[in-house]
């Protein structure tokens, strides 16, 4: 397995981590608990563009690497 | 009128009579008697019951029955306005340790004898007095016990845990039949159920309780129980996927060379550690 498939699980748990978080914070009614998971998902956010931007330069860098 | 066609008569009377007297009485429960409650409660009925076998005159039995039912609600609604009758009738509370130290003249005053004491904490679980910081007898002979400190249960503040703040699960299922009402008030609907039901693979006729958590996790128990339901695992493996993550990251920057890179993984496994801290009391229970 290359480093770019690697990476590219870890972006695709990860995105599906975000997306489990985001309908648990929809059904929760208590707020604080909401918060925090609301919170999480948009922190989430960040590192899961992160990694979309790390991985359009590994498949520039190494173009056999490219799409899924 | 034949005898057993009166004392029919005055029983079936009575009879509905008392319902309406119990419910006069007020809701209160059989086992917050007081002493009070008691008497009136034993006198009424005793009354009734000699009314009902025809062992004393209907007038004279019914206006003691009046009296009693009117002098009994009189007091307790006079109870609920005043502190002082309230103390009068239902008594006051007395205090049998404080500090730690049996108070042996209230234990007197109470007419409770030490063995009465060590019983009654012992069905508190308390099998040593010196463990017990405070007790107090209530009015209705129960003993409510203060523990010390050291000896208390141990509870989330005192181990200093983070926990996540929890509703009431919901119960949307019973005996097949889905409840529309808790499953709307949880911003749920049928459409929702019967796809869950249908992920784990149940028919809704075998559910005999359906219960929802605040997070939308769905626990079932079926009529048949040698099918195994699997249990909702979405929480556990939202954070262990998460911490998968974080260690990829970690795993990333140690073997990048690209410097750049290496920063943003180093970034991102930092960020992911605080969010599962953040995320394990509401998903680890």
């Amino acid at each position: 397995m290359t480093v770019a498939t690697q990476v590219k699980q870890t972006l695709a748990s990860l995105k599906g981590t975000q997306a489990a978080l985001q309908q648990m914070a929809t059904v929760e009614e208590k707020q604080q608990t909401k918060e925090i998971l609301e919170n999480s998902t948009r922190r989430m956010e960040k590192i899961i563009k992160n990694f979309e931007s790390r991985i359009k330069v590994m498949e520039f860098e190494e173009t056999q690497y490219k799409g899924f | 009128m034949p005898e057993w066609l009166n004392v029919l008569l005055r029983s079936a009377g009575l009879f509905i009579g008392a319902l309406f007297t119990a419910r006069l009485l007020g809701r209160r429960q059989t086992a917050q008697l007081t002493l009070f409650d008691l008497i009136a409660a034993v006198v009424l009925g005793v009354i009734a019951a000699s009314i009902s076998l025809n062992l004393i005159s209907l007038i004279n039995g019914l206006v003691a029955l009046a009296v009693w039912t009117v002098m009994a609600v009189g007091v307790f609604l006079l109870s609920l306005k005043y502190k002082a009758v309230r103390e009068i009738v239902q008594g006051r509370e007395t205090i049998l340790i404080n500090h730690g130290k049996v108070l042996e003249d209230k234990l007197m005053e109470a007419k409770m004898t030490p063995e009465d004491l060590i019983s009654k904490l012992r069905q508190k679980n308390v099998f040593q007095a010196a463990d017990v910081e405070f007790a107090l007898l209530e009015p209705n002979g129960d003993v409510s016990v203060f523990l010390k400190k050291d000896k208390q249960p141990l509870d989330a503040k005192t181990m200093g845990l983070n926990v996540a703040q929890q509703t009431v699960p919901q119960t949307v299922m019973l005996d097949g039949e889905i409840m529309d009402e808790p499953l709307t008030a949880m911003g749920l609907n049928r459409n929702w159920l019967h796809t869950e039901l249908e992920k784990v693979g149940v028919a809704p006729e075998n559910v005999f309780i359906g219960q929802v958590d605040s997070t939308g996790q769905l626990y079932l128990d079926l009529f048949d129980d040698a099918i195994q339901v699997p249990k909702p695992k979405a929480k556990e493996m939202a954070y262990y996927t998460l911490k998968k993550c974080q260690a990829d990251c970690e795993m990333f920057a140690h073997s990048t060379e690209n410097q750049d890179a290496k920063k943003m993984y180093a970034h991102s496994a930092e960020e992911l550690k605080e969010i599962l801290n953040d995320l394990k009391p509401v998903l680890l229970k």
